[in-house]
């Protein structure tokens, strides 16, 4: 484990300079400690000789003194006024390192277990949960949610406490060495055979206690789970009327985990215990042996004072790193993870923020080509769609040139992960999608060119289950930046939507503030509000609408609303391309693209290839009506 | 109602009358204290430790100055032996000592962990509040701030036990030597022990508060980003979602450096504080060692002891921001689990003979549920329900979402007290809620949660009933799998079926199901509905289930429709629209025989 990671040097500007300002502050620290220590001795030791005192060199050593210590105070202050600003900025580049990365890297990890659930119409809260929770539950969305909204949070006392000390006992420790070099060998010499022995002692007792107290902690954090497990089941306890039971339990396992933790921290304090030993009995050594020279006259006692001063300054910073190591272990396992989430994303293309879009892909009048697709579903041993194959011609945005497609299919035979391939964010196993332009040029959506994939999303709608809205009041919400629609359209759009019935039961009305991620609304609320915001699109901008028909609590009302809207799309010269779940909306659909799931054949390179060049009848290319 | 605005996040309902109201203006940290059966005598103790080994850094600095004032004037070495030997032991003392109280404290911490946990667990077990929203939030924390409460006696209360004990040691020992030199020591060590602790956790407090709003922000931010990364790039509000996050993280950063402000001052007054004990010492040493009424090994040791004394100090400001911690903690706690929870008593006057007349098992009256919002009031989602189960009976609860079926069945199992009408106490019903709690233990123990001595044979039989046998031949170790917090071993469809088989084992004689069909694929639902009608025809019990899924309904007795009429105004409570049986309702209301249609799955 590396104490300071040279990326978190490299790549974050704050932690950068924050660093360098340390290294200058343990520098200047040096100097004063030194200053410091030979002052005293400069001042003590006549009188104790009983010399007597010149007026006014003591003078100056008092006012250098009293000036030293001003400087320890401002080199504080520095430090701590510093430390912490630098480190609310690095959490801040880190932060937004992490999530870009993750979110540029797709849905490819999420799609392999959420190939499930959004067939089955499980909400998508579960994920927030998970995050806000925080039990440490195996998903990597909630691992880097964890990480990004309190994980990071490590780096604080990492940066405050250890990385100053580390920096100390790299630059403080060796300069008070030499002096003490300087002023008394003997001393020196036993300062520098015994600080090596601080972190060898610390890494032998390190390594013997490492597994036993790894296992100890296991049990810990078991047995405190169980506890909070039993919490958090209380209602359900209570329901059944075996509420009180458990309470003895939960006292049994306090006691148990008590008595586990107590066993590991006997042996995690050993490491520490020889630390303190070791540079205190190291100060007592060198005390002992300055004084017993000083009787045999074979040292003078002003430099004596000041060795006895610089002694303990020179083990102190080797105890604090001691003392804030787990700091430092949380610190840096956060720091690594940090980076290994963002250069596993950096591989990802980039967005490109304001790429023109390529000549070339012109998607109104064009057609979506599905060619063999195929997306092994991680971990569900299928392959969800199995050489899905189909020719959906796009809208042009004139009235009557609409059509409405639905995808049909069981649940968890890739219906919403084949909407993920057709929107580009998931690039297929095996088959190719694209555009075929109206002048027969084909553009295969892994190929596009950089904005590409920006100039294609550009021309269509999504509405996910889940829709994500922008914060702002609701009518804002709604326009979402397209201010040219009059106020007669939205309430068209808003009727058909059933969005007017829930600006009438919010009590704000359309003056309703949505927050983040649309809470206020729910999730009903938020689909209409979506529905309501891609009827306003321009249509010929935007020929395709994706809808994942939403079917959690939808009820017949909701459903009417749905079917209009879809309605209106088409009316409007629009692709519908939908995610039916319900025979009301595959009666309203021009054409049916069955998707179905077949068995991985992972292993089987030949299958797989053969996958590629669209396997016979396992896909059609459904009825139209 | 007082007591209501002191802890907000309680929900109570109207009918609910409280103890009397607590002492609610009194340090939380000193009213959750009792809940860590803490004995005085093991802090003592570890104080004791804590201050006998910071004694020996103090001790090995005075006796080394003392030593070598000595040595310098040369005089026989055997006069040194003790000064040299104590010297020694104290450098071997400090490590020891300092590891014994380690573990002495932490052992008082940890008991005082396990006590608060039982303490928590037995006033939450009684206290039969619903679970709101809010408290859902207390609850996730709840182990965090158990864990910050019991940090106050490691972090804080022993370390300033050991501070003000040690220093009024060196005050004493330097003014016994010096009084002037024991009077600055005394005004330096309430600087860096007093003042800088204080600013130091005001500084943090302020940071804290001030910081609540941007780090929700933030923390809102980076989840919608991770979650909605799909939707906001393709939408194109990836980029300007991004530009937020940076915003608030930057109005974060500059509460931080506010913050730093304080605590840069009082790192500054800390470092300060040991300059001008040492300084101090040295211009009132001096003087008196010159004109012979202080002794030179005195004056040695009145100027190098201040330099050991500040480390007891040194933790001090790290112990106030933690006892600010541990405080709100503590409050959060004294929230979620107030002292003497009074249990309501619900009995209804119609209550005690209702469970005996003519085999009727539960009786609902012209009742009306719902929850009180935000400011307290109670609202009435759902008014006018009258209902009675009889044995093998089976009633569902239709409608859309929203319109209070959850609210009703908690009302009917007596967890919520009814806003009008009567709800008999003590019918034995069950509430088997949708996000029922699945243990974290094997499927066997979850299985017994419904009842103490369910055999393997029994879980079998349940777990084939509800269709999850072929999950269970399946699972590594049977029945003697553990499921639970790790969700990849249970799918939402498994979890719901493992929910309502062990609703099935219950002893209890009405089921009140909710959602039964929720996670489930359309035939998979309808045969659990189908399912657990079946079991209480065969069993006697009565089923009252929650649905918004009408195609299964052909199995219940009667389906309770509730709904708003077509001239209900807005938030009006809904009522009961129709009722009737399946067949009936199809033929009779076109609304309802609509909604039914529209379940053809479109995969089916």
């Amino acid at each position: 484990m590396k104490p300071l990671d040279p990326r978190l040097l490299r790549q974050v500007r704050a932690a950068r300079w924050y660093v360098a300002l340390t290294v200058g502050l343990g520098v200047a620290a040096a100097g004063l400690i030194v200053a410091q220590a030979l002052l005293i001795a400069a001042l003590l030791a006549p009188v104790v000789l009983g010399e007597g005192t010149s007026g006014p060199a003591m003078v100056w050593s008092f006012a250098g003194l009293a000036l030293v210590i001003a400087g320890r105070a401002a080199v504080a202050w520095a430090q701590e006024r510093y430390a912490l600003r630098a480190a609310a900025r690095t959490i801040a580049e880190l932060r937004r390192a992490v999530v870009e990365a993750w979110a540029l890297r797709g849905p490819r990890a999420a799609a392999s277990g959420g190939g499930v659930a959004s067939g089955s119409g499980t909400t998508a809260d579960g994920g927030a949960d998970a995050s806000t929770s925080g039990s440490g539950s195996a998903s990597p969305e909630a691992e880097v949610a964890t990480l990004a909204t309190r994980g990071l949070d490590a780096l604080e006392p990492y940066l405050v406490r250890y990385v100053p000390q580390l920096v100390l006992t790299a630059l403080v420790t060796p300069a008070l060495v030499c002096v003490v070099l300087g002023l008394d060998w003997v001393s020196a010499v036993i300062v520098i055979v015994t600080l090596p022995l601080v972190p060898l002692f610390m890494v032998l007792v390190g390594r013997l206690t490492a597994g036993t107290s790894e296992r100890r902690l296991a049990t810990v954090e078991r047995l405190g789970a169980q506890v909070l497990d039993l919490v958090a089941g209380l209602p359900t306890l209570r329901a059944f009327g075996r509420s009180f039971g458990p309470g003895e339990r939960v006292r049994v396992l306090g006691d148990a985990s008590r008595k586990a933790t107590m066993g590991t921290l006997r042996i995690a304090f050993l490491s520490s215990m020889v630390l303190e030993l070791l540079t205190t009995l190291s100060v007592a050594i060198v005390a002992v042996g300055v004084g017993l020279r000083l009787v045999e006259g074979a040292m003078l006692l002003q430099p004596a004072i000041a060795v006895l001063v610089l002694a303990p300054e020179v083990y102190l910073p080797l105890r604090r790193v001691g003392a804030e190591f787990h700091a430092s272990v949380d610190g840096v396992a956060a720091v690594s993870r940090a980076f290994a989430l963002v250069s596993s994303g950096s591989s990802v293309r980039s967005e490109g923020e304001d790429v023109p879009a390529p000549a070339g892909l012109r998607v109104a009048g064009g057609e979506l080509v599905l060619e063999g697709v195929s997306v092994r579903a991680g971990g569900r041993g299928v392959v969800a769609p199995a050489g899905l194959s189909a020719r959906i011609p796009l809208g042009s945005g004139d009235a009557g040139g609409g059509r409405v497609v639905a995808l049909r299919g069981a649940s968890g035979s890739g219906k919403s992960t084949a909407v993920l391939v057709v929107l580009g964010l998931l690039a297929p196993d095996a088959g190719r999608v694209g555009l075929a332009s109206p002048d027969d040029a084909f553009h295969d959506l892994a190929d596009l060119p950089a904005g590409g994939l920006e100039s294609w999303w550009s021309a269509l709608t999504w509405v996910p289950q889940r829709p994500s809205l922008p914060p702002g009041r609701l009518r804002e919400v709604v326009l979402d930046g397209t201010a040219q629609v009059s106020d007669h359209a939205l309430a068209e759009a808003a009727r058909l939507t059933g969005l007017d019935a829930v600006v009438g039961s919010l009590p704000d009305g359309r003056e309703t503030r949505v927050g983040l991620g649309g809470v206020g609304l729910s999730v009903g609320q938020r689909q209409r509000v979506a529905l309501t915001s891609a009827l306003l699109d321009d249509a010929a901008t935007k020929p395709l609408v994706i809808l994942d028909e939403p079917t959690a609590h939808l009820d017949a009302r909701g459903e009417q609303a749905v079917l209009d809207t879809v309605r209106a799309w088409r009316d409007a010269g629009r692709t519908v391309l939908v995610v039916a779940h319900r025979a009301s909306l595959l009666r309203l659909a021009d054409q049916v693209i069955d998707v179905r799931s077949a068995a991985d054949p992972a292993g089987d390179p030949a299958i797989a290839l053969r996958a590629g060049s669209g396997v016979p009848g396992s896909a059609t290319d459904g009825e139209t009506r | 109602m007082s007591t209501l605005k002191a802890y907000p996040g309680r929900d109570r309902g109207p009918g609910l009358t409280r103890g009397a109201a607590q002492g609610s203006g009194r340090d939380p940290l000193r009213r959750i204290l009792p809940l860590l059966e803490v004995r005085p005598g093991k802090v003592a103790a570890a104080i004791g430790l804590g201050v006998l080994a910071l004694a020996c850094a103090i001790g090995l600095a005075a006796v080394a100055a003392w030593l070598i004032a000595r040595a310098s004037q040369m005089p026989p070495v055997l006069t040194l032996s003790v000064a040299v030997v104590s010297v020694r032991a104290f450098g071997i003392g400090r490590g020891v000592l300092r590891y014994c109280e380690r573990l002495a404290s932490h052992d008082v911490a940890l008991r005082g962990m396990a006590a608060l946990r039982a303490n928590l667990y037995e006033r939450l077990a009684a206290d039969d509040r619903p679970v709101t929203v809010k408290r859902g939030e207390l609850l996730a924390r709840i182990g965090q701030d158990v864990d910050d409460v019991g940090d106050v006696v490691v972090r804080a209360i022993v370390p300033a036990g050991v501070a003000l004990v040690t220093s009024l040691g060196s005050v004493i020992l330097l003014g016994a030597l010096l009084p002037a030199a024991g009077v600055a020591l005394a005004f330096c060590l309430a600087l860096a022990g007093i003042v800088t602790p204080w600013l130091a956790a005001r500084a943090a407090a302020r940071t804290e508060a001030r910081g609540a709003t941007a780090r929700g922000e933030v923390t809102a931010l980076s989840l919608e980003i991770l979650e909605e990364a799909a939707p906001l790039r393709v939408s194109g509000r990836f980029g300007a979602r991004l530009g937020d996050l940076e915003a608030a993280d930057a109005r974060l950063s500059a509460v931080a450096d506010e913050g730093a402000r304080t605590s840069g001052l009082a790192a500054a007054l800390g470092a300060l504080a040991q300059g001008l004990a040492v300084l101090a010492s040295l211009a009132l040493g001096i003087p008196a060692a010159v004109s012979g009424s202080l002794s030179v090994e005195a004056l040695a040791v009145v100027v190098l002891t201040p330099l050991a004394v500040f480390e007891a100090t040194a933790g001090l400001p790290a112990a106030a921001i933690q006892l600010h911690r541990s405080r709100e903690a503590a409050r959060r706690l004294l929230e979620l689990a107030p002292a003497n929870p009074v249990s309501e008593v619900r009995v209804s006057p119609a209550s005690d003979t209702s469970g005996k007349e003519g085999g009727v098992l539960l009786v609902l009256d012209g009742v009306a549920a719902g929850w009180p919002d935000a400011k307290g009031v109670p609202r009435v989602a759902v008014e006018g329900v009258s209902l009675t189960l009889r044995p093998g009976s089976v009633v569902a609860l239709a409608g859309p979402s929203g319109v209070g079926k959850t609210t009703l069945l908690m009302t009917a199992a007596g967890l919520i007290p009814p806003l009008a009408g009567t709800v008999p106490a003590g019918a034995g019903a069950l509430f088997v809620a949708e996000d029922g709690h699945v243990f974290d233990t094997t499927v066997l123990e979850n299985l017994r949660v419904a009842r103490g001595d369910v055999t393997a044979d029994d879980a079998r039989a349940a777990l084939d009933t509800v269709g999850l046998g072929a999950w269970l031949a399946a699972l590594p170790a049977g029945l003697d799998t553990v499921v639970g917090t790790d969700a990849a071993a249970v799918s939402g469809g498994e979890r719901r079926r493992l929910l309502i088989a062990r609703a099935l084992l219950a002893p209890a004689q009405v089921l009140l199901v909710d959602e039964p069909a929720e996670h489930l694929d359309g035939d998979t639902a309808d045969a659990l509905v189908r399912t657990v009608a079946d079991h209480a025809r065969e069993t006697g019990r009565a089923v009252l289930l929650a649905t918004h899924r009408l195609t299964p309904l052909a199995a219940a007795d009667e389906v309770v429709l509730l709904g708003h009429g077509p001239h209900d105004p807005l938030g009006a409570p809904a009522t009961v629209v129709a009722r009737g049986s399946h067949e009936r309702l199809l033929a009779a209301d076109p609304g309802y025989a609509w909604s039914a249609a529209q379940e053809q799955t479109a995969s089916s």
